[in-house]
């Protein structure tokens, strides 16, 4: 078996073991707060698959957590970590929105054209800024990227309560309903899901063929892990890192857009609730490998989908899910330092029983 | 104008700042800790989320404020030590469980706080000792900024003094610092940098559930909302970068973030909140850039100076 096999199989095995324990302690917290462990499990499969319209909420999710993961993969490869796709998202979906509202009236591919466009330069830009920080001045991109989050969440809670505010008063904070003409076509009834994810899926597959098939991709990769022999091969790491950065906040940026066009038709506060977050930990998970991602992305769509189907059949707070990935990811991260104590502990043991041995039945040896 | 400066400098507005800037200044200060100990800990906000739910859980189950005081203690030591055992033990990325960490957080306490208070959340227990001063009362402006806090604001000034001695002038401090600058270095002179990081993730842990019980307990009477830590932890957060790890200057730095906050709400009528509130990010932004040119230009200096030897 080579190296790589055998790496990703103790991958596999160690994802299975931590997802098993994380469902697990859930059934255990459900246990101490009087709820049925099996019950709830069963509940929370039905509310994940039960009818087509909740595999539909599942696949829209599962969209959005494998875009933000993506995004995520595209800046970790290079060595940034976009943590600020949170607000690239939000700023993306309000300006993608409020383009529709002033063009009312446009021709359709028109007003979604414009805004998809619009959300990928005010999301890119967003990214940008940090992007250039970091590589010209040397300022940590985590930190910068918080920084903007917040920043764009107040400027987009500003603007719904003010300039953008809807006229209508059954929303309080919200811009004006999208006309439906300007929608992403609905794919099955009374769910989320929308045209929007062939468009998804179309740049989740670009995004895995440019990182995992072709020489930028491995160029990427090696800016990641050696950036000055990247340098001395004559790459230039500053641009390519730039570059994936602004990529990485575009995807976020079109990912709002995607929110509002495909499944909420309005920008109010519910069009992101820290699902940037909730991708990053599921490209985390992964390990910034993007076919990993999507994949994973589906599985934790369907935890959370299932989890609120849970909350409404059998009355088990819906917070239950979040305990369980976070599980995972507690895990996940601690894969590596986790086998490596169990390996010093044997390692130990096994050079305490050989000095032992060697004390007990030296005069034997000897 | 002069209204608007009239409502900036009131008495209403100093007392407000104290209010939002004590959870901010009591996390920050945990977090300069962890920061001086060379992790970067952006775990914070669910640190104070769990803080907040367990001390108001805490005053709910044996109807006393110093029981939920000491039970979310008892959380954030555990907190704590789990953080470490994650970031230092098992060498994780630290960012990856400061993420996980408030997600978790947002999770348990609000899954705890369905399964324990109902859906409309908990309200009404018993809350700690406001400090009033019949002395106080009778100087004008000070007095009304300083009367009726929690006691936990003043004991959060108490606790800033006694961590900036604690950094700057005990054995132990140094180490900590040490353990965050070099590390190796330490490990020459015998001393565990390991060590250090525990001790200073623990102190973390305890101060953030102190700034949660401070939002449950102090700020309202023992009343818990999901999510009520409210992005504070990645407030404290700037304020440690704004503040470079320094106790006091994080203090400082939490009161500005306090001042912004008083004024926006002072001044609704005048200019949006959220504007206001969105300044000190900014500035917290700036700072990095001017403290970080600041520091390539000082290491560019002497390489400066060679070369005017030479010629």
């Amino acid at each position: 078996m080579s190296e790589r096999m055998q790496q990703r199989l103790r991958y596999l095995a160690f994802l299975v073991i931590s997802i098993l324990l994380a469902f697990g302690i859930g059934a255990i917290v459900l246990a101490v707060t009087d709820h049925e462990p099996l019950a709830a499990y069963k509940a929370m499969f039905q509310g994940a698959f039960s009818a087509p319209r909740h595999i539909g909420d599942v696949l829209e999710y599962a969209m959005v957590l494998a875009l933000c993961g993506l995004a995520c993969d595209l800046g970790s490869r290079v060595g940034i970590f976009n943590v600020g796709g949170e607000g690239q998202l939000l700023l993306g979906a309000i300006v993608a929105c409020q383009v529709g509202v002033w063009l009312k009236g446009s021709p359709t591919w028109l007003v979604m054209v414009l805004a998809a466009l619009a959300a990928i330069v005010v999301g890119g830009v967003y990214a940008f800024i940090p992007g250039v920080l970091k590589v010209k001045v040397k300022v940590n991109e985590v930190i910068t990227t918080i920084m903007l989050n917040t920043v764009a969440a107040l400027l987009c809670s500003y603007l719904v309560k003010g300039p953008w505010q809807s006229s209508s008063k059954y929303v309080t904070a919200g811009t004006e309903k999208l006309n439906a003409q300007y929608w992403f076509g609905g794919l099955i009834k009374g769910s989320k899901l929308s045209t929007a994810i062939f468009a998804a899926a179309v740049i989740a597959f670009f995004i895995w063929y440019v990182m995992q098939r072709t020489s930028r991709g491995y160029e990427m990769k090696l800016i990641g892990q050696n950036p000055r022999f990247a340098r001395f091969s004559g790459l230039r790491n500053d641009t390519v890192v730039i570059l994936c950065m602004t990529i990485s906040g575009a995807i976020c940026g079109l990912v709002g857009m995607f929110r509002v066009y495909g499944a909420e038709h309005i920008f109010k506060s519910g069009i992101s609730n820290d699902y940037y977050f909730e991708g990053l930990m599921v490209a985390m998970i992964a390990r910034y490998q993007p076919l990993t991602t999507i994949l994973l992305s589906l599985f934790f769509a369907a935890l959370k989908i299932g989890a609120e189907g849970m909350q409404a059949s059998a009355g088990v707070s819906n917070h239950i899910y979040l305990i369980i990935q976070t599980i995972i990811i507690f895990f996940m991260a601690a894969e590596s330092g986790i086998f490596t104590a169990i390996e010093n502990r044997r390692m130990q043991k096994a050079a305490r029983r050989a000095a032992l041995a060697r004390r007990e039945g030296g005069t034997d040896n000897e | 104008m002069n209204d608007i400066l009239g409502r900036i400098f009131s008495a209403g507005t100093f007392q407000q700042m104290l209010r939002s800037a004590t959870p901010v200044a009591l996390a920050a200060i945990g977090g300069s800790m962890t920061e001086h100990a060379g992790i970067m800990n952006i775990g914070m906000d669910g640190m104070i989320l769990m803080g907040a739910f367990f001390a108001v859980l805490g005053s709910f189950l044996f109807q006393s404020a110093m029981a939920g005081l000491a039970l979310t203690l008892g959380v954030g030591l555990i907190v704590g030590l789990f953080f470490a055992l994650l970031v230092v033990k098992f060498k994780s990325d630290e960012f990856i469980i400061g993420c996980a960490l408030n997600t978790f957080a947002l999770g348990l306490t609000g899954y705890l706080s369905d399964s324990v208070f109902g859906a409309s959340g908990a309200k009404g227990n018993p809350s700690l000792l406001v400090v009033r001063l019949p002395f106080l009362r009778k100087i004008p402006f000070i007095g009304t900024v300083l009367n009726g806090q929690s006691i936990l604001v003043w004991v959060t000034v108490v606790l800033m003094v006694i961590m900036w001695v604690f950094v700057y002038k005990t054995p132990h401090g140094f180490w900590l610092r040490a353990s965050g600058e070099k590390p190796e270095t330490l490990r020459t002179a015998g001393i565990s940098p390991e060590r250090m990081k525990w001790i200073a993730s623990i102190l973390c842990g305890l101060f953030c559930a102190l700034a949660g019980a401070y939002l449950s307990l102090g700020q309202l009477s023992g009343t818990f909302s999901k999510g009520m830590s409210n992005s504070r932890g990645y407030i404290a957060f700037a304020c440690v970068i704004f503040a470079a790890a320094h106790p006091g200057k994080a203090y400082l730095a939490a009161l500005m973030f306090g001042f912004f906050d008083a004024i926006g709400m002072r001044l609704q009528a005048y200019v949006s909140s959220e504007l206001t509130q969105m300044i000190p990010y900014i500035i917290t932004i700036l700072m990095m850039i001017y403290v970080v040119v600041r520091q390539n230009n000082r290491r560019r200096a002497p390489r400066k100076l060679q070369g005017m030897a030479k010629s």
